[in-house]
């Protein structure tokens, strides 16, 4: 999930897609696929897309990655896998993904995700609080690697 | 290796020992880690700044096995080693 995540992130913010969710005046360095001009092996892979997010309309990361049906289709099929309601479900994978993309800085994923994780229920006072803990450890992984600190629990730091 | 000496628990003086103890029994180990002692260098910054932590680790809205996992997610984002 943190994979795909940073994946369809790089690709979003690199091609300047627009935001989905937010006004955004990004305009994308290469033509996205329009839901009206698709195939009907693209239309059928916008169609679950739409189901899996609840919109009318595919997110812009995946109507850019349409420019190469075979790939959209398979990638797709992997991050609707990853993001299925397993062990986690998947509202938790959903508030994941929203610290992925907020520590790696990623308009793109912090638009999408946060969409997500309130669209699946997620109360202002569990996005605050995931948020603080977003915060709380960019705080000391900074701190961590500015002073190179050996991990606590490897035997071979030493002291 | 760290770029900076890293005190032994027993170098800080008597008032530090308690944030020391308090971050022993937070995460159930018997060792003081390093980054409580980094914290430490200037205890003002530390006392608030381990606060702050505490507060935003507690169980609330989400669980603390939830944060624990979103701590871990920006840990391996970061490629932080520590």
């Amino acid at each position: 999930m943190a994979g795909v995540t940073h994946g369809l992130n790089a690709v979003a913010d690199g091609v300047r897609l627009p935001l989905d969710f937010s006004p955004s005046t990004r305009v994308p360095l290469l033509p996205l696929v329009e839901p009206s001009a698709a195939t009907p092996e693209v239309g059928s892979v916008f169609g679950e897309i739409c189901d899996f997010y609840a919109v009318g309309a595919p997110p812009s990361v995946f109507r850019y990655m349409a420019r190469d049906p075979g790939f959209l289709r398979s990638y797709w099929a992997a991050t609707r896998e990853a993001f299925a309601d397993r062990k986690l479900d998947r509202r938790t994978k959903e508030l994941l993904a929203l610290a992925a993309s907020l520590t790696a800085k990623s308009d793109y994923g912090v638009d999408l995700h946060l969409r997500e994780v309130r669209r699946l229920g997620m109360s202002d006072q569990g996005v605050t609080e995931a948020i603080e803990v977003v915060q709380c450890f960019n705080t000391v992984t900074k701190i961590a690697d500015a002073l190179q600190l050996r991990p606590d629990f490897d035997p071979s730091a030493g002291d | 290796m760290e770029i900076v000496r890293i005190r032994e628990p027993h170098e800080f003086p008597p008032e530090d020992q308690a944030f020391m103890e308090a971050t022993k029994s937070w995460f159930k180990i018997d060792f003081v880690p390093k980054m409580s002692r980094v914290l430490l260098t200037i205890p003002e910054f530390g006392r608030a700044y381990g606060r702050s932590s505490r507060r935003a680790m507690a169980d609330g809205a989400l669980t603390r096995a939830q944060k624990e996992l979103i701590a871990t997610m920006v840990s391996a984002i970061n490629a932080c080693e520590y």
